[in-house]
């Protein structure tokens, strides 16, 4: 039955696992790579303060009357799981591929909760709408210099 | 599946707070046991009488610094107060899970809730405000004050532990009085968390005190001379026929919420998609143990013939089984499920009583509760399913009586007439709730149905914490209902001067 009908707590544990493997992700990345630090000095404390909208708006929102027992129907968390496990020898524009890869999948994600929780207090909706939008506009910074990386290569 | 880390890891020995100290009780002790896991969690102690009588001693002897503070410095106490609960927000959930058996959802939705309280009631400079009025006649003026009374008891419920005494705390204490608070000894683990961080939040010794226990605590604060007024929420029997008969023979103010047997009503222009999934929530959230909870489904034909009426209903109740058969069940720590089990044996205990009772009358039993499977391996001494009755009628008991637990009775009616005529044969009126797209139809059900809380395409018509918790007929007794503005009238006394100078 996991997949089919999940609740509000299990995404937000799912956020939070996320945005941590987000973060820990760019903090390896980061110093693996210094010509990245620049470019994405801010991207691992991004996934903190994504953690943070999300869980905040949640708990501001969610009362024991309206949304506890609210469904994801038919969402299936396990597709929308990230790798973010860095090759040991993993070049730089490989790192940035991959980088882009979960940008577009944490997006997705978010957009997808954003669109099956219109239902909810809409400002739940609102601030997975906010987090898919920041996604994608790291997944176009990511993708510029992974095009340069590849292009310098 | 994520199975959140519990917040007790061994059993607690629970103490009173009383004057600003905590102090162990010289009652008998009782345990504690989280209802999804049979694990003891804490020893809560039955008090004595002579200690809620210290107590009460307490909170008079602290009144008169209190109700002397102003109210913008008592404000700033629950402003504070407020941010340690927002910081504790995540470990007030999970405490409330162990001990009740519910939802990590639901605990953080009852913990939401019990904030908000806290977060009106700092406004208190101005919601105490009284008015006045110049020249009520030539030269002279009048002008009405709102002053508090001294100390007050708060009894709480089982079914929301955290929430339900914060109807009533903030807005005391905000007011200047003082208050002695029992939580129900099945769990009190989330007061005894809230009256540490009211410690933290400055509240002086003597203002906030809690004592564990059961009658005798009851008792002694019916019985106390200096109780200026009792809050009560519990079952219709003991609201009524004790606590608030008593306080009538003592000259009390009383504010006392009972049971309730809530009705949604299903019209052939609803949603259906939203209403199944409101009605999940308002049948089975909490298990059922929720004042508020719905527990009669009527789907009503108003404008269809009987053949299409018998087709609507059909449509509505195997949407409605459906969805429940998919409700997933286990220990409420484990983020993917749906519903807890009930507090304790007790309670399953009557639930299955009240579905054997069903079979007998005649109903039909569409969904067996008593049939369940859970996520993982768990005790099921406090699980029951998801249940639904069908062919109710509303002389049977499981229609009429609060079973308080996850079971729904399936009706039909052919009219809004009708259907508000069978709300009123019951004796509760605490909540019902319409699912329809018509103005004109949710306009004649909220006008004519006596209840104290409508919902209009609302399962579970809760009301906020700037709104009263109302209640009718056998579901409430009393004037003033718990929080908002009824709330600063029930704690204060109204003084009116008038004034000349020559």
């Amino acid at each position: 039955m996991e997949g089919v009908h999940v609740t509000t707590a299990a995404i937000i544990s799912f956020i939070e696992r996320l945005e941590e493997q987000s973060s820990a992700f760019y903090d390896e990345l980061t110093e693996r790579w210094e010509e990245s630090r620049e470019a994405l000095a801010t991207f691992s404390e991004d996934g903190r303060r994504n953690r943070t909208l999300v869980v905040r708006t949640y708990q501001e929102t969610i009362s024991d009357a309206l949304e506890a027992t609210y469904s994801f129907e038919g969402l299936d968390l396990k597709g929308h799981a990230v790798d973010t496990a860095l090759a040991g020898d993993a070049s730089y524009a490989d790192a940035l591929a991959m980088a882009v890869a979960l940008e577009e999948k944490a997006c997705r994600f978010y957009s997808d909760v954003a669109e099956r929780s219109q239902s909810l207090l809409a400002t739940i909706p609102r601030a997975f709408q906010r987090v898919a939008k920041k996604r994608e506009r790291r997944r176009l910074k990511l993708q510029s210099l992974l095009d340069a990386a590849e292009a310098g290569a | 599946m994520a199975v959140l880390k519990e917040p007790i890891e061994e059993a607690l020995q629970l103490r009173n707070y009383i004057d600003g100290e905590w102090v162990e009780s010289e009652g008998e002790t009782k345990e504690v046991v989280n209802p999804a896991t049979g694990k003891v969690i804490a020893e809560v102690p039955i008090s004595t009488k002579d200690e809620i009588e210290e107590a009460v001693e307490a909170a008079k002897e602290a009144y008169p610094d209190w109700r002397r503070t102003p109210p913008l410095a008592r404000a700033r106490c629950l402003f504070r107060l407020k941010e340690l609960l927002e910081e504790n927000f995540e470990e007030l959930s999970r405490i409330q899970t162990m001990e009740h058996g519910k939802t990590i959802d639901e605990s953080r939705g009852e913990t939401r809730r019990g904030i908000e309280m806290v977060e009106v009631a700092t406004g208190i400079p101005s919601l105490m405000m009284g008015c006045n009025l110049e020249d009520i006649a030539s030269g002279i003026d009048e002008y009405l004050i709102r002053q508090p009374l001294g100390v007050f008891g708060i009894i709480g419920p089982f079914n929301f532990p955290f929430m339900v005494p914060l109807w009533f705390a903030p807005f005391a204490v905000a007011t200047g009085n003082c208050i002695v608070l029992k939580p129900s000894s099945e769990d009190p683990l989330s007061q005894i968390k809230i009256v540490e961080l009211a410690e933290e939040a400055g509240i002086p010794p003597g203002v906030w005190n809690l004592v564990n226990g059961g009658r005798t605590v009851v008792s002694g604060m019916l019985d106390h001379p200096d109780i200026k007024g009792i809050c009560f929420v519990g079952s219709t029997p003991v609201g009524r026929d004790v606590i608030y008969r008593r306080c009538g023979e003592t000259g009390k103010r009383v504010i006392v919420m009972c049971g309730a047997k809530n009705f949604a009503l299903v019209m052939p222009d609803a949603d259906l998609e939203s209403t199944i999934a409101a009605c999940m929530t308002s049948f089975y959230g909490n298990t059922g143990q929720r004042c508020l909870a719905n527990a009669n489904l009527v789907v009503v034909g108003e404008g269809l013939s009987e053949q299409e009426l018998e087709a609507f209903y059909k449509k509505v109740v195997d949407a409605f089984v459906a969805s429940a058969s998919k409700i997933r069940m286990g220990y409420g720590l484990d983020d993917t499920v749906h519903m807890g089990p009930l507090r304790d044996e007790g309670k399953k205990e009557n639930v299955l009583q009240y579905v054997e009772k069903g079979i007998e009358e005649g109903a039909t039993l569409t969904l067996d509760g008593r049939q369940f499977e859970l996520v993982e391996d768990l005790p099921e001494a406090c699980f029951v399913g998801p249940t639904v009755f069908e062919d109710v009628t509303l002389d049977m008991a499981i229609a009429k009586e609060e079973i308080f637990g996850p079971v729904a009775c399936m009706m039909k009616a052919t009219s809004l007439d009708e259907a508000i005529g069978m709300i009123h044969q019951i004796p509760f009126g605490n909540a019902a709730s319409i699912f329809t797209g018509s103005g004109k139809w949710a306009r004649e059900f909220q006008y004519r149905v006596e209840c104290g809380n409508i919902g209009i395409n609302v399962g579970i018509a809760a009301p906020m914490a700037f709104f009263p918790f109302s209640g009718m007929k056998d579901s409430f007794f009393g004037t003033l209902h718990g929080q908002g503005p009824e709330a600063i009238r029930f704690f204060t006394e109204s003084k009116v001067v008038i004034q000349r100078w020559f």
